[in-house]
């Protein structure tokens, strides 16, 4: 991504607008709202990481989030932590089950990996829907407030801090050597391992960094809304999660980040609408997958860059 | 346990085999022919089932004719899908055709589900059974929706492996799956082939969906758990091949019956019920990708 992209542009204008959002006097609703955009483009753009990169699909995105929240939870409650180590807990934890998937599934791919991460995601969340003693099951499992006292206000710049953090180590990243070898991956992995490419380490930490980053957007969630049943593990939530990646642009973890926010936005600005914003929001998809698979801004990139030659 | 416990089991493991043939066998055909895995075959399913509701319920027509209606319509919604949105990655028109199936048939699922929810509301529907009551045969016990379902089931499996095996279209439909291009050759139409082999594919999840309906209520979500299934048997049978979903689904039927039973607390036991497939399915990836009859490929 070229600085000069409008995509560019329109990101840098949207964090500027998110620093200073508190401070125009909205409701503190809608702060609610964008803080739940946040949680939603960690996913998208943790995901695209996976995806858009490495080439490598998993439908497990939303479970390995949920996962991220039960174990920094429960971690936090037998162990008597406070919220912030056990949201570390849960994100290494969801790393190190990335580790162990992403290893034994190195031999898959295409639709064998999307059953195969399938599998894991509905596993996981039996799991936690049979474990009702642990987990409460669909009861939901309470979680404390982030601190005492937190506001809506603090929780929004905490949320948008995480994700700016998460966002410019997976930009740093995919700048560097190793972002290099993902995409040598993707396009031909045999010819990349002829190349000398690690091929087997950087497939399983690609896979360990997109969960990981899944647990932490999870942890924080569940301090969050402050309540997770095991439905944040569901294939609705994937199916969200690959709505907002796919419009916003896969391929690039900036786009499906605007996408997770700009879906939530949406989905939140039609709520009377009721169920039908997902029938929109899911032909869109379709749309955009068949005739603009960058994304819309991805796309618009593109538009500009062959304007300006 | 007594002898006639074990029998109730074994039937009724059957009888869900059955259903369970009548997903894979579409989601096999489909994988056959198209070499995609249709990540929206629940909700063809779920369709078939709402097909079968109108045409019962608010139509009043007979329940078998709504396991036909149920077919029908998906055989319709199928072959648009095929024309639309698959058919490109045949044409070449799509980059990274591998993820652009598995996305786009994904969406497609959010969309279908969603439409529906909007559509019928999230209340479980029941159109009336093709017959109704228990049947006693000595000591076992059978509710006769469940096995009404399972005999149209078994017919609908039966007529579809003869056609395949011995009529024209069948020939040609396994002239395709096994290399496009020499079928393309010999002068087979693999345009329209493959539309109708997407169309019945997603026309027996249809019926399952119509015969299911009556026993375990038409839901907007009745997909999402038995696609999973359906993809453990395909996996487990090899993906593409046709006895080998047939089997598959047989055995997941009898695994589902007897291990809950095996597990000493019975309710964990049933609570993990739907996740047995799924440990198979992981077991199979690993072990042996290409399953029990499916051809070994250096790529899994």
């Amino acid at each position: 991504m070229k600085l000069t992209a409008p995509s560019s542009f329109i990101a840098v204008a949207f964090v500027a607008l998110c620093l200073m959002l508190p401070f125009f006097g909205l409701p503190e609703y809608w702060l609610y709202v964008v803080s739940i955009g946040f949680y939603y483009a960690l996913l998208a753009s943790s995901w695209s990481l996976l995806v858009g990169y490495v080439g490598r699909i998993s439908f497990a995105q939303a479970a390995m989030s949920g996962f991220g929240a039960y174990v920094a939870l429960l971690t936090s409650a037998y162990l008597d932590l406070s919220p912030l180590p056990g949201i570390v807990i849960g994100a290494l934890a969801a790393g190190a089950v990335g580790i162990v998937v992403g290893a034994l599934t190195l031999r898959l791919h295409g639709a064998y990996l999307g059953l195969t991460t399938i599998a894991l995601a509905e596993i996981l969340r039996i799991t936690a829907t049979a474990e009702h003693q642990l987990t409460r099951g669909t009861r939901g499992y309470a979680a404390p407030p982030l601190w005492e006292g937190i506001s809506q206000t603090e929780y929004y710049y905490v949320f948008l801090a995480v994700l700016l953090v998460s966002l410019g180590l997976m930009l740093w990243l995919l700048h560097s050597r190793i972002g290099l070898f993902f995409q040598a991956i993707r396009e031909d992995e045999d010819g990349a391992a002829s190349l000398g490419v690690r091929v087997t380490l950087w497939k399983v930490l690609a896979f360990a960094l997109s969960t990981a980053f899944a647990g932490l957007a999870g942890g924080l969630y569940a301090h969050f809304i402050q309540l997770i049943a095991p439905s944040m593990m569901s294939m609705q939530e994937m199916g969200y999660v690959l709505s907002m990646a796919v419009i916003g642009g896969f391929a690039n973890v900036i786009h499906a980040a605007l996408g997770g926010v700009l879906l939530q936005l949406l989905l939140e600005w039609l709520r009377e609408l009721g169920e039908w914003r997902l029938v929109f929001f899911g032909a869109v998809a379709i749309l955009v997958l068949r005739f603009a698979p960058n994304g819309i801004f991805g796309t618009l990139d593109n538009w500009a860059s062959r304007r300006a030659r | 346990m007594t002898f006639a416990a074990i029998i109730e089991l074994a039937v009724n493991g059957l009888i869900t085999g059955i259903l369970y043939a009548l997903v894979a066998l579409g989601i096999a055909l489909i994988f056959g022919v198209l070499k995609i895995v249709n990540f929206a075959h629940g909700e063809f399913y779920m369709l078939g089932g709402y097909a079968g509701y109108v045409a019962v319920t608010l139509l009043g027509l007979h329940p078998a004719a709504g396991v036909v209606a149920g077919m029908a319509a998906v055989f319709l919604v199928g072959a648009a899908v095929e024309k639309t949105l698959i058919k490109p990655i045949h044409l070449g028109k799509v980059e990274r055709a591998d993820e652009y199936a598995i996305m786009i048939t994904f969406a497609l699922s959010v969309l279908l589900l969603n439409l529906m929810l909007s559509i019928f509301g999230p209340w479980p529907q029941r159109p009336q059974a093709i017959f109704s009551g228990v049947f006693e045969f000595g000591p076992v016990l059978l509710p006769g929706d469940r096995l009404a379902a399972a005999l149209v089931g078994a017919i609908i499996i039966l007529v579809f492996m003869a056609v395949l095996r011995w009529s024209w279209i069948g020939m040609a439909v396994r002239a395709v799956s096994q290399d496009r291009g020499a079928a393309q050759a010999f002068g087979i139409n693999i345009d329209r082939v493959s539309t109708f082999a997407f169309a019945i594919g997603a026309a027996l999840a249809g019926g399952a969906g119509a015969l299911i309906g009556p026993v375990f209520n038409v839901v907007p979500q009745m997909g999402l758990v038995l696609v999973i299934k359906a993809y453990v048997i395909v996996v487990l049978g090899g993906m593409g091949s046709i006895p080998g979903a047939v089997l598959g689904a047989l055995i997941l039927g009898q695994v589902e019956s007897f291990v809950p039973i095996l597990i000493s607390d019975p309710a964990r036991g049933m609570a993990y019920r739907d996740a047995y497939g799924l440990v198979v399915l992981v077991l199979v990836l690993l072990v042996r990708p290409q399953g029990l009859f499916g051809r070994k490929e250096r790529r899994a």
